[in-house]
C-alpha cells in the first residue's frame, strides 16, 4: 500500500511539473501582464518599473525557476492585478465553490439515482420513458442556456429567487457560508440547480443501466426466489452493485464542479474559483492561472486516490486482491 | 404574484424585512466589472476609481468643479497654488487642512508593501508640495506643467492623522517624507482607513467586489441622495438585466441594446443615456514604409498616400453605424475627441460619407480595385458592439475596392501585439477626463519625452505644424490659448488622417422607474447620479 501511494505522489508530482511549464509559457505567448496593468498614459518608464516590480523583466525561464522555487515552499507568490498572495485569494473563494459544487452533486445524487433505478425497474412503463426524454433533454442542451432558462423563470418571471451574487453569508469553523441562512440559500438555489441539472441526468443514465445489467444476473433470480422482500432486494444487492460505476464518476464530477464550474459561476456572480480562473485568464494574472490549475491537478489525484480507496471498501473482490 | 412572494419572504425572513424598513433609502447598484480595493492610489481602473469617489475626494472633480480646492493658479513657471475649502471634516470628524494634501501626495508616492501606485505617473514633475498656510498648498514642479490640475484629478485626500508623521512633514518623491509610520497594506485594505471627505461613508467591502456605503451627514456640500448604497457587480450582461428585472437591483450599468429594447415596452423599468468622453477610432500606420498587415501589389504601404486615407474614411457611413448598429446611442464624430468635450472646436463638420469619391480618390493613388489588402485589427469584448462595428467597416471597405481581413482578438492578444507594433490598422477607443487634448498628444505628436508627448504614436505619424501646435499647448498656462493650441493640433489631425475618427459613444444605465438618472460622461457610476422621483 505505501509503494503504491508513492508511486502515486510520485506521478503526481511529474504531472504538476508538467502542468506549470505548459500553463506558464502558455500565457507568455498569449499576452503581457504589463501591457494589462498600464494605462494608455503610462510612459515607457512606467511601464519598465511596473515589470521589473512583477519580475517580468528576467529571463522567462529565469522567471519560471524562481516562480517554481517559490511554490516548492508553499509559496504560491503574488497575484499581479490583485496585489496579494494568490492563495489567499483562492482559499477565499474556495468555500463558496466547495458549498455550490456540494449541493448541487448531492441534488444529483438524490434525485437520479433513485430516478435511474426506478426507470430501470419499469423500463417499458410510460413513466420511465418520460424520464430518459426529460433527461436526454437536460444532458444536451448547453449548461449556460439552462442558466438562462433559470434565470428568466424563477427570478425574472415568478420573483421566487435571486438572480445572482451570494446574499448572506455566515460564520463557522472561521470560514463564511451562504448555506447557514435562508437568504444565503435562496441565492444558492438558482446555480446549484444549474449545476445539478447535469448531475441528475447523467446519475439517472448511469443508475439505469447499472440496474439493467444486474437485474438479470443469476444471483438476483436467485434471491427474489429465496423469497427475499423487494425493497431489501433493490437496497442490499442492487443499490450496493450499481454503485461502483457510480462513485468513480461522481469523484471525477466533484472535481469538475469544483474546478471548472465557471460558466454557472459567471452567469450568476456567484463569487467562487471559477470565476476567479476566468477574470484571472482575461488579466494574463499568471500567478493566480498557474497556481489555480497545479491545485485542480492535485485536487483531482486526490479524488482519484479516494475514489481508489473507496473502491475497495464497496467491493470484497477488490480489497482481498492480493 | 410578487405580492404574495413579499408576505412569504417577510414571513420566514423577518430579520430581512426589519432590515428593508430601516434603509428605506436603499440604493443598490450592480456595476459591470468589480472595484479591486478600497485604497484610492492603488487602480486607475474606472469600477475601482467609482468606488473610491463615493468615499475620498480630489481637489476638483472629474467633471472640473471645484471640491477640496476652491480655486487654483500658476504664480510662476514652477509654483501652482491651490486654495483649499475651510470647515471640512473627514469622516472621523479630523478637519481638512494643508497638511493632509501634503500627507496624501507623499502616500501617493510611498511604495506601500514596496508595490508603486499606479496612479503615480500623475505626480511625475511635481518636485515639492509645501503649505503656505492651513488652506493654502503650493505645488512645487521642475517646469511648467499646466494640466497638472488635471492630473490632480486622481489625488485623492487622506487624513494625516492616519499615519504617524514625525516632527516634519517635507515632501520627497519617495513618499518617505520623514513619516515614520504609513498604515499597512493590509490596514488600507481592510478598510481601517477608508477615511476620506466624500459624500458617503465606508461601511463594508469585499475581496469579490461588493461594498456598502452609507451617507455621510456632515458633508460639506449638500448632502447625498441615498441613506444607503450597496454595490455589487455582475460581469455577464444577461445576468445584470435579469437581476435589475428581478428586483434585486436599482440600477445597473452597461446594458446591451437587446437589453433595451426588452425595456422599451415595461412601464417598471426605463434607461438613461448620457454621450461619453469616449471615442472610437482607427488607426493607420501612415509612417512605416511596410506597415504590418497592410500588402499593396507594388509593395509599397498604401497608407502613406492621404489619400487612400481619405478614401477609407469617406467609404465609412457613420450615421449607418449610429443608427443601425448602436440603436442611436452614440454621436457621428468630427475629431479624435468628442466635440462636446469642454476645449473641443465644436463647429468642425461630422466626418464625411461619400463612397463615390472614396473610389475616385483610389483610382487617383493609382490603386485598383484589389490592389490593397488591410487586416483590421480589433479588441473583442471592449467596447459597446465593437465586432459588428469592426464588420460593418470590413463591408464598407470592401465595397470600395480593398481586400479587408477583420482580426478580433481578445484584449490581452490583441493588447501584446500593439506594444509590439505589429498592428498596422486597428480600432480603438480613448476617453479622457483631461479634455479632448490628452488623446491627440499621446497618439499622433513625435516621441517628445520632456513634455510627455508621443507615448502610444502607433501611427508612427510626424508632422512639424502638429509638433509644433502640441508643443506650445503643453506649456500654456492661459487655459483658452490651451485650447487654441489644441484645436489647431485637432484639425492638422483631421486634415492628416494618421487614424480614422468613427463616433462618441453613450453610456447607459437601466433601472426601476421610480428613480431618475443623470449620468456622467467618464462611463463611471456614481450613486447620486440616481435620485427618487
Amino acid at each position: 500500500m505505501i509503494k503504491y501511494i508513492l508511486k502515486r505522489l510520485w506521478h503526481s508530482g511529474i504531472l504538476a511539473i508538467v502542468m506549470s511549464l505548459i500553463v506558464f509559457f502558455g500565457l507568455y505567448v498569449v499576452g503581457d501582464p504589463v501591457e494589462m496593468l498600464s494605462d494608455d498614459e503610462f510612459t515607457e518608464q512606467d511601464k519598465i518599473d511596473l515589470a521589473i516590480e512583477l519580475g517580468l523583466d528576467k529571463p522567462l525561464f529565469e522567471q519560471y525557476f524562481t516562480y517554481a522555487g517559490g511554490m516548492l515552499q508553499g509559496d504560491f507568490g503574488i497575484s499581479f492585478v490583485h496585489n496579494r498572495p494568490v492563495l489567499d485569494l483562492i482559499l477565499e473563494r474556495l468555500p463558496a465553490t466547495i458549498e455550490i459544487s456540494l449541493l448541487a452533486m448531492i441534488i444529483g445524487l438524490a434525485i437520479g439515482i433513485p430516478l435511474g433505478i426506478f426507470s430501470g425497474i419499469k423500463n417499458n412503463s410510460r413513466a420511465s420513458k418520460i424520464i430518459s426524454f426529460f433527461t436526454t433533454v437536460g444532458y444536451s442542451t448547453p449548461n449556460f442556456w439552462q442558466a438562462i432558462i433559470l434565470i428568466m423563470v424563477f427570478a425574472v418571471f415568478l420573483q421566487w429567487l435571486p438572480a445572482s451574487g451570494r446574499g448572506l453569508t455566515n460564520s463557522m469553523f472561521g470560514i463564511e457560508w451562504a448555506w447557514l441562512s435562508l437568504n444565503g440559500l435562496q441565492h444558492m438555489a438558482l446555480p446549484a440547480i444549474n449545476l445539478a441539472i447535469y448531475k441528475i441526468c447523467m446519475q439517472q443514465r448511469l443508475a439505469k443501466s447499472g440496474t439493467q445489467e444486474i437485474l438479470y444476473q443469476e444471483y438476483m433470480t436467485f434471491a427474489r426466489a429465496k423469497g427475499i422482500t423487494k425493497s431489501r432486494i433493490i437496497r442490499r444487492h442492487l443499490l450496493r452493485n450499481i454503485l461502483i460505476p457510480i462513485v468513480t464518476i461522481t469523484g471525477l464530477e466533484i472535481g469538475g464542479l469544483i474546478a471548472f464550474s465557471t460558466v454557472t459561476e459567471t452567469i450568476f456572480s456567484w463569487p467562487g474559483i471559477g470565476k476567479l480562473l476566468l477574470d484571472s485568464i482575461h488579466m494574463i494574472d499568471r500567478p493566480v492561472v498557474v497556481a489555480y490549475l497545479i491545485l485542480i491537478t492535485m485536487m483531482f489525484v486526490f479524488i482519484n486516490f479516494v475514489v481508489d480507496v473507496m473502491y475497495a471498501f464497496l467491493d470484497p473482490r477488490i480489497r482481498h486482491q492480493k | 404574484m410578487k405580492h404574495i412572494n413579499f408576505k412569504t419572504v417577510c414571513f420566514v425572513g423577518l430579520f430581512a424585512c426589519m432590515m428593508g424598513s430601516v434603509y428605506a433609502d436603499t440604493l443598490r447598484m450592480a456595476y459591470s466589472v468589480a472595484p479591486k480595493t478600497i485604497d484610492p492610489y492603488k487602480s486607475s481602473a474606472s469600477a475601482t476609481a467609482s468606488l473610491n469617489e463615493h468615499v475620498y475626494e480630489a481637489l476638483v472633480s472629474r467633471t472640473n468643479e471645484k471640491l477640496l480646492g476652491t480655486s487654483y493658479e500658476w504664480v510662476d513657471d514652477t509654483t501652482f497654488v491651490v486654495n483649499l475649502r475651510k470647515g471640512v471634516k473627514f469622516h472621523n470628524g479630523a478637519d481638512f487642512t494643508a497638511e493632509d494634501v501634503i500627507y496624501s501626495s507623499c502616500r501617493m508616492m510611498y511604495r506601500v508593501g514596496g508595490k508603486k501606485n499606479m496612479l503615480t505617473s500623475a505626480m511625475g514633475p511635481v518636485t515639492d508640495v509645501v503649505a503656505i498656510d492651513d488652506y493654502t498648498v503650493a505645488f512645487k514642479t521642475v517646469g511648467l506643467y499646466p494640466i497638472l490640475i488635471q492630473k490632480l484629478k486622481s489625488l485623492s485626500i487622506l487624513d494625516s492623522g492616519d499615519a504617524d508623521l514625525g516632527p516634519t512633514l517635507k515632501f520627497d518623491n519617495t513618499g518617505d517624507c520623514g513619516i515614520t509610520r504609513y498604515p499597512t497594506k493590509a490596514e488600507f485594505e481592510s478598510g481601517k482607513y477608508a477615511n476620506g471627505t466624500g459624500k458617503y461613508k465606508y461601511e463594508s467591502f469585499e475581496n469579490t467586489g461588493d461594498a456598502v456605503l452609507v451617507r455621510n451627514d456632515n458633508y460639506w456640500g449638500e448632502l447625498g441622495n441615498w441613506d444607503r448604497v450597496e454595490m455589487t457587480s455582475v460581469s455577464n450582461s444577461g445576468a445584470r438585466m435579469a437581476g435589475l428585472l428581478a428586483g434585486d437591483y436599482d440600477l445597473i450599468e452597461n446594458p446591451t441594446g437587446e437589453d433595451l429594447l426588452a425595456l422599451e415596452g415595461n412601464s417598471a423599468y426605463s434607461y438613461s443615456t448620457m454621450p461619453s468622453w469616449r471615442t472610437i477610432f482607427l488607426i493607420l500606420d501612415v509612417g512605416s514604409d511596410v506597415a504590418p498587415g497592410v500588402r499593396a501589389t507594388d509593395g509599397s504601404n498604401p497608407l502613406k498616400d492621404i489619400r487612400v486615407r481619405q478614401a477609407l474614411s469617406l467609404s465609412i457611413d457613420r450615421q449607418a453605424i449610429v443608427d443601425k448598429l448602436m440603436g442611436g446611442n452614440a454621436t457621428v464624430a468630427s475629431q479624435f475627441a468628442p466635440s462636446y468635450q469642454v476645449g473641443a472646436d465644436s463647429s468642425m463638420p461630422d466626418m464625411a460619407y461619400d463612397a463615390d469619391k472614396a473610389r475616385q480618390l483610389l483610382a487617383e493613388a493609382g490603386y485598383e480595385p484589389h490592389h490593397i489588402s488591410i487586416d483590421l485589427r480589433m479588441p473583442t469584448a471592449k467596447y459597446q458592439n465593437g465586432t459588428r462595428v469592426g464588420q460593418a467597416i470590413a463591408q464598407y471597405w470592401s465595397r470600395i475596392g480593398i481586400n479587408v481581413t477583420l482580426v478580433a482578438e481578445p484584449w490581452s492578444v490583441f493588447r501584446k501585439g500593439r506594444s509590439a507594433r505589429e498592428l498596422g490598422v486597428f480600432m480603438y477607443g480613448w476617453g479622457h477626463p483631461q479634455g479632448p487634448s490628452q488623446m491627440i498628444s499621446y497618439a499622433f505628436g513625435s516621441r517628445n519625452k520632456a513634455l510627455n508627448l508621443g507615448g502610444s504614436n502607433y501611427s508612427n505619424y510626424t508632422d512639424p505644424e502638429y509638433d509644433a501646435a502640441m508643443a506650445a499647448w503643453a506649456v500654456e498656462t492661459d487655459e483658452a490659448k490651451a485650447f487654441e493650441y489644441n484645436q489647431e493640433a485637432m484639425r492638422i489631425a483631421v486634415r492628416d488622417l494618421p487614424g480614422i475618427p468613427l463616433y462618441y459613444q453613450h453610456s447607459i444605465w437601466a433601472h426601476t422607474s421610480d428613480i431618475s438618472v443623470v449620468g456622467r460622461p467618464d462611463e463611471r457610476t456614481f450613486a447620486d447620479m440616481a435620485s427618487k422621483n
